[in-house]
């Protein structure tokens, strides 16, 4: 069986709710009713065949070929299937990831704000850019993503891990201002260089960090330490697809705040 | 153009029609005398079997102003997760707790309602607060000023100034804010909590004026007699919430020498400190004192459960329940100096003691109250729950068996703590009409809504009589507003916008010049600009003021 895959007719001129294109909710649905699923684009609502080519039959492995009209790529994925993957060609607007609870997610290309917002497991795994609040909340909500593995090849937007409570985000790049703001635990790991008020607001949770971050007064250097739970850590990251899986060194020095909250979040810095 | 409505059974409270079969002629708008024969019906509606009521009033509902735009704001999730499609007739919108204005209307006209009274107006808000309204479809509306926590009344009572100027602040006030009535909010109480006093009881002074909430009270309460406008004062308690209060609310009742006063969601207030977890239900001796004195009436603002926002102008007491707040986020803040505001998402639960007590508490007080022309249902929407919940209410009223299905099933703690079990009492259809029609007019002070007599304005709303009194309010046949058929089997079918009431009390405009200087030394903006004129609330012709009136400048009364 190949791919069962969507390829985009033409640019939409609107943005489009992709939340009724995972493979959870089409795993029983023949093409004719497929090709009828109603899309919301801007204040209309349009049939998906309208919209793509629609190709393949296997919906566990779907391919998008995508745009940056297409919001909510994957959204809830794996909350009905424990399985499921979805590739995706091109870029993609915002929510990539939403919610989703299980299954993989491969984006080739970049994306926009809110990626793996509220993600609860699987892998999402960007080979590129994401906009800002990586792993937050929904606008209004008090926590942002509680499970799963994010990897980002590229850069990373402002506010990375705003008010993310569980779960890990690797990127290999760089990252914007406010990175794990207001965190409230899990793991943020960032090679590349970060901008301001790294931490603002941090409760709780970890950042693995490259280079030396400047830090506000609130959050205080406790000194170089080896740490023997970041053996575990590494050994835990062995078999991700990405550079953060041939970490050895646990050797750091250990930032602790924000003081200004609850002030137990960590941030570690290698080769200081 | 005429329109017969024929052979409903008829509740008609104000003029004593107790489910009779009647026709009922409406011609412009208004509800007319049988014409005569030869007069020809353009239009006849056959409503045998039906029960016909008129339009009904929710007299204290946040509909518009500053909180209500604070908590949309605060809660994006309760608009995400209720989102409503536009139709051909209706334009989009969303919330369940705190609805868009264009949603407010619809879905009040939808149960039935054709008024809503907005109790929190501040003077220096009132603007947004008619703009919000003036965007609130089909129903009319109309709002109350609060006063007795701003600083020229207060600085007025500190310098001990004579009960006229006061009165002409008074009307100078709902003039400039186009009120139906005055409100006062924990008198005196949100100024206190910005020179950091947490509680203020009836007769603690507010430590900056030195004035206490009983000469608050006293003082508003008596000006809105003497200036003859027929809504009471509109009293939200001090200390809501806090266990004991029971004692502060019968003590506020006693104080206010004889004039008349509207306890408003006096569920909050009425709160005792009995038992394991010193909390109690104060309903019995709340209801037993609105039976005795006359001058006293309340609307309850029952809770039901479920997840809503609360929304008050009461900064002190939001401020001290922020921390119960679910999901955890909150808004306290000051307003001009005029008043405050705190905003608290609430979850109230039925297995939580406390929440359960509160709703067994209000159902307490609307079953033992016994003249239904001066108890008033309301949740204090959205305080206590939205207002799309009155069809669940009603049946709690009318249905006993439903009424103790319900409490066998909330927390067994505060069922021990409850008599409502033993309450036999179920409202009557003509009860029901009295608290949600008749009487609401009658005390809010309009002389033409309410009641289906000739002359009335032709708000009428049908019903199909059945045993499930939820799904009969929920989904009326037919409601005419203002004569229109705005609503068929439960669906908008016609958009119309409906009047805003106001009064309009006499005054010596000489209290201006003080109010300028006021103005000129101390606020952000400048007099002229804060009145609101009949002009701006008609600008766009969808609006249009209605003046009711006042029974004119009482004599100074002495106390
Ligand atoms: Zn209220």
């Amino acid at each position: 069986m190949s791919a069962l895959t969507f390829t985009l007719k033409t640019q939409p001129k609107q943005s489009v709710d992709m939340s009724p294109i995972t493979p959870d909710l089409l795993a029983d649905k023949s093409l004719a009713e497929i090709q009828a699923i109603p899309l919301q684009c801007g204040n209309q609502q349009l049939r998906a065949d309208a919209l793509f080519e629609i190709t393949g039959s296997d919906s566990s492995q779907l391919v998008i070929h995508s745009s940056e009209k297409l919001n909510y790529l994957g959204a809830k994925l794996g909350l009905k299937l424990k399985s499921g993957n979805l590739t995706i060609h091109g870029n993609t607007g915002a929510y990539l990831g939403l919610q989703m609870k299980s299954g993989a997610i491969t984006l080739h290309g970049n994306a926009e704000a809110f990626a793996a917002c509220e993600m609860a497991g699987g892998l999402l795994h960007v080979h590129g850019n994401v906009g800002d609040f990586l792993g937050g909340a929904l606008p209004g909500n008090r926590k942002g993503m509680r499970g799963g593995t994010v990897i980002i090849t590229g850069n990373a937007g402002d506010r990375a891990g705003d008010q993310m409570r569980r779960g890990m985000i690797l990127i290999e790049g760089n990252v914007g201002s406010y990175c794990a703001s207001r965190m409230l635990a899990g793991t943020i790991g960032v090679m590349g260089k970060m901008g301001v008020y790294l931490g603002f607001g941090m409760r709780r949770g970890t950042l693995l960090l490259f280079n030396s971050p400047a830090l506000s007064p609130t959050i205080q250097d406790c000194g170089s330490h080896t740490l023997p739970f970041l053996k575990l850590m590494f050994k835990s990251m062995r078999g991700l697809p990405s550079k953060f899986a041939q970490l050895e060194n646990n050797r750091v020095r250990r930032f602790a705040g924000d003081a200004a909250v609850d002030g137990k979040g960590e941030i570690l810095v290698f080769g200081e | 153009m005429l329109t017969k409505l024929t052979g409903g059974k008829v509740y008609d409270p104000a003029n004593k029609i107790d489910g009779q079969i009647r026709d009922i002629y409406i011609r412009d708008g208004r509800i007319v005398e049988r014409p005569l024969e030869h007069e020809p019906v353009n239009q006849e509606y056959n409503l045998s079997g039906k029960i016909v009521m008129a339009g009904a009033i929710d007299m204290h509902t946040h509909i518009g102003g500053g909180k209500v735009n604070i908590a949309r704001m605060l809660l994006p999730e309760d608009h995400r997760g209720d989102p409503v499609a536009h139709t051909e007739l209706c334009r989009a919108g969303c919330g369940h707790v705190a609805p868009s204005t264009l949603t407010t209307g619809y879905r009040y006209a939808e149960m039935g309602y054709t008024a809503g009274f907005e109790p929190a107006v501040l003077p220096i808000n009132a603007r947004q607060a008619h703009l919000e309204m003036g965007d609130t479809p089909i129903i009319d509306k109309g709002g109350y000023a609060m006063l007795g926590s701003d600083d020229l009344l207060l600085r007025m009572m500190a310098a001990k100034r004579d009960q006229n100027a006061i009165n002409d602040y008074v009307a100078w006030t709902m003039h400039a804010s186009q009120a139906m009535g005055i409100k006062v909010v924990n008198a005196g109480g949100i100024s206190a909590f910005k020179f950091n006093q947490r509680f203020l009881d009836l007769d603690e002074q507010n430590s900056h004026y030195q004035v206490t909430p009983r000469e608050v009270l006293n003082t508003l309460s008596r000006a809105v007699y003497e200036l003859g406008v027929p809504h009471p004062l509109h009293v939200h308690g001090n200390n809501l919430g806090v266990p004991g209060n029971v004692e502060t609310t019968l003590n506020t009742m006693a104080g206010v020498e004889g004039y008349p006063i509207h306890l408003t969601h006096i569920q909050f207030h009425s709160y005792g400190t009995e038992g394991d977890r010193k909390f109690s239900s104060g309903a019995a001796r709340i209801a037993e004192a609105i039976n005795q004195r006359k001058n006293v009436s309340a609307d309850v603002g029952q809770i039901l459960f479920g997840q809503t926002v609360t929304a008050s102008g009461d900064n002190m007491s939001q401020f001290r329940n922020a921390h119960l707040g679910s999901p955890h986020k909150w808004v306290c803040m000051d307003i001009e100096c005029d008043a405050g505001c705190g905003v608290v998402p609430f979850k109230y639960k039925d297995q939580n003691f406390v929440n359960a007590l509160q709703w067994a508490i209000g159902l307490e007080i609307f079953l033992l109250v016994d003249d239904p022309w001066r108890i008033f249902l309301t949740t204090d929407h959205p305080n206590g729950a939205p207002f799309t919940s009155y069809p669940h209410l009603i049946k709690l009223l009318m249905d006993k068996t439903f009424r103790n299905d319900v409490f066998s099933r909330i927390s067994p703690d505060a069922q021990a703590m409850s008599t409502l079990a033993s309450i036999d009492r179920e409202y009557s259809l003509y009860e029901i009409a009295i608290m949600t029609r008749a009487g609401a007019a009658k005390l809010v002070g309009l002389h033409d809504r309410g009641h289906l007599g000739a002359g009335a304005g032709a708000d009428i709303t049908v019903y199909t009589d059945q045993p499930d009194r939820e799904a009969m309010f929920a989904k009326p046949d037919y409601v005419f507003k203002d004569g229109e058929l705005v609503v068929k089997d439960g669906q908008v079918v016609k958009v119309t916008w409906g009047a805003t009431h106001t009064v309009k009390p006499e005054f010596d405009r000489g209290i201006e010049k003080e109010i300028k200087k006021y103005f000129d030394a101390y606020h952000t903006v400048n007099m002229e600009h804060v009145k609101v004129t009949d002009q701006h609330i008609a600008d766009d012709g969808r609006g249009r003021v209605q003046v009711h009136e006042c029974k004119g400048r009482r004599e100074k009364t002495t106390a």
